[in-house]
């Protein structure tokens, strides 16, 4: 088992750069390197937990269990349905071997159980993120992708001084090593996770970046990249009890925050990014079953920006005037029933599953949310639509990649069955009726436009430094640590 | 006082991406963060020992930890090959906005 975790891990890097060289190979060898990662992931649910420690105890660490498997699947299907998306697209090989080397990347942070590791994953994932955010070469992509390295870098920078300050008092960088580690460590490590997730208002660089990307690498993005900053918050969370309230605080605040974006939002784009900083609260308010959210996320997420790539327009006013072809609005409609929880996917199962293991002051706020996300994910469901014939300009490749996206959502229905409860059922219906109804009542004329100035470049700095004096205080006053 | 100096290498390079409206000057003090950084784990790894861990007839000398060296040789390259790829961004970014200031940019490239 651990040669073969070994050989999946390089094997992407590898195959990268071989697309190089075999430009005409660049779709098969990408989309075979999702396949074999779908199969390690597959491989991880049926086989015990591994733990690999390379060179002595200051070395590499790497944890493979259940909770890697289902963000090593997500990561699969996602990038899978991405390249089946392009397949007819007349992209170079520079893209698929760009898309390889992210896929390579996310792997590697969702396996590592040390800062070092995860520091190069997490780096390497920046700078490959950028080239494909920046590859329409236009102006605007450029500056988006500087933003997003910059800022990511600027986080990974403080990152890096704490991981040394672990290092100093254990003589090892593994993850473990937080426990007893001086709480300027644990701060400014958090702080690196935190933005490089795009969790509270560390994250607000997401919403931009992830709006203006082109639709694959929108999907890319947010269905599992920003997760390869949240799977180390996790794994953290369930390794030191200390850690997980601090995890559960900033769950609840970005799923609140993002939320209350995503409900004034009026571009359907935005709109997603937005409730990608909420949903990413949903994972991290529950640790323990955080995988599995994350997988239903991940691949109800990245088919809704496919989606939104072929609706006419990205503003909601003109879509509501503007008929959409009734396939596509169905396919909408079940990717936004699974976000808010609605029962038949497994967006349901994720959702009950997440609650149930709320702590008691989570759980209002956590409603409070999920109504929020009904509310937002309304506007889609509500489009009009019309039957269409002439579906010229939908690309080949959209329909393969949604069948895989929803495909995967239903069958992953399996993984807690037991969810389906009359008692279960019944209040997700209810949230969602709630939600619904606060659409018709308020948010369907409401003509709010919030503030952008805190996703400007300099504020999206200045509040690291904010940020990090809110999480030394945290860990201070819970100074168990 | 050494640690201290570090220290306020890495703000000075923190400040400066803040309060430096040029976009190269930011760039350029991401770099003089990036060695504090640098620095820091130096310093760490000299806690008990000034000499390179190298396998030699001396005698009772005090070693630096190799580890942080080590670790930190793989950071530089990576901040190194990320700088030359924002640089060559801001060259692309520097045909349509020659003053290169990032409000400037930003202001432009916002929707």
């Amino acid at each position: 088992m651990s040669t073969i975790t070994i050989a999946w891990i390089a094997l992407p890097f590898f195959v990268g750069f071989v697309a190089y060289l075999f430009p005409k190979l660049d779709r098969y060898l990408a989309l075979g390197v999702a396949l074999v990662s779908g199969a390690y992931a597959s491989l991880l649910f049926a086989a015990s937990p591994l733990t690999l420690e390379l060179l002595d105890s200051f070395g590499v660490t790497l944890i493979a269990d259940q909770l890697s498997g289902y963000f090593i699947l997500t990561n699969a299907l996602v990038t899978a349905a991405v390249i089946l998306y392009c397949w007819h697209s007349g992209k170079s090989a520079f893209f698929y071997a760009q898309t390889i080397i992210l896929h390579g990347s996310v792997n590697a942070a969702f396996i590592c159980a040390d800062f070092i590791s995860l520091y190069v994953a997490l780096e390497v994932i920046g700078i490959a993120a950028f080239l494909l955010i920046a590859y329409p070469r236009s102006d605007r992509s450029i500056w988006v992708g500087l933003r997003y390295l910059f800022v990511s870098n600027t986080a990974m920078l403080f990152y890096l001084v704490g991981a040394v300050l672990v290092y100093q008092v254990h003589h090892s960088f593994s993850f473990a090593g937080l426990r007893g580690a001086p709480t300027e460590a644990l701060a400014l490590i958090f702080l690196g996770l935190l933005t490089k997730g795009g969790i509270f208002v560390s994250g607000l660089w997401l919403p931009l970046t992830h709006s203006e990307s082109e639709t694959p690498v929108s999907a890319m993005l947010s269905g599992v990249v920003v997760k390869a900053g949240i799977y180390p918050l996790v794994r953290c969370a369930l390794l030191l009890e200390e850690v997980d309230p601090i995890v559960r605080i900033f769950g609840v605040g970005t799923a609140l925050l993002g939320v209350s974006y995503a409900v004034f939002e009026k571009d359907t784009k935005r709109l997603l990014a937005f409730s990608t900083v909420s949903q990413l609260g949903f994972i991290l308010a529950a640790p323990g079953v955080g995988g599995f959210y994350a997988l239903t996320h991940g691949l109800v997420k990245s088919a809704l920006f496919l989606i939104a790539g072929v609706l006419p327009s990205r503003n909601f006013k003109e879509l509501q005037h503007q008929p959409i072809a009734t396939s596509i609005w169905i396919a909408l409609v079940m990717a936004s029933f699974s976000i808010s929880g609605f029962p038949m996917l497994s967006g349901f199962g994720a959702k009950v599953l997440t609650t149930k293991n709320l702590l008691p002051w989570q759980t209002i706020a956590m409603n409070v949310a999920a109504v929020g996300t009904a509310i937002a994910f309304a506007k889609f469901i509500f489009l009009p639509h019309e039957k269409q014939e002439s579906r010229e300009n939908i690309r080949r490749g959209f329909w393969s990649a949604i069948v895989l996206l929803i495909g995967g959502l239903m069958v992953a229905n399996v993984v807690y069955y037991e969810a389906y409860t009359l008692e279960n059922i019944v209040k997700p219906l209810a949230i969602v009726g709630a939600g619904w109804l606060a659409y018709f009542a308020i948010f369907r004329r409401a003509a709010l436009k919030l503030p952008r100035v805190l996703e400007e470049f300099e504020h999206l700095i200045g509040v690291m430094s904010l940020m990090l004096i809110l999480l030394f205080w945290m860990v201070w006053t819970r100074s168990g640590i | 006082m050494l640690e201290a100096c570090v220290l306020a290498t890495i703000l000075c390079g923190f400040f400066g991406i803040i309060f430096k409206k040029n976009l190269v000057m930011k760039i350029v003090s991401m770099d003089v963060m990036s060695t504090g950084v640098i620095a820091y784990y130096v310093l760490i790894a000299s806690r008990n020992g000034l000499f390179a861990p190298i396998i030699s007839d001396a005698e009772n000398v005090t070693y630096a930890d190799p580890v942080p060296q080590a670790v930190i040789l793989t950071a530089i390259v990576i901040g190194f090959s990320i700088q030359a790829l924002m640089l060559v961004g801001v060259m692309k970014l520097a045909r349509d906005n020659p003053t290169l200031e990032s409000n400037e940019i930003e202001k432009n490239n916002t929707p």
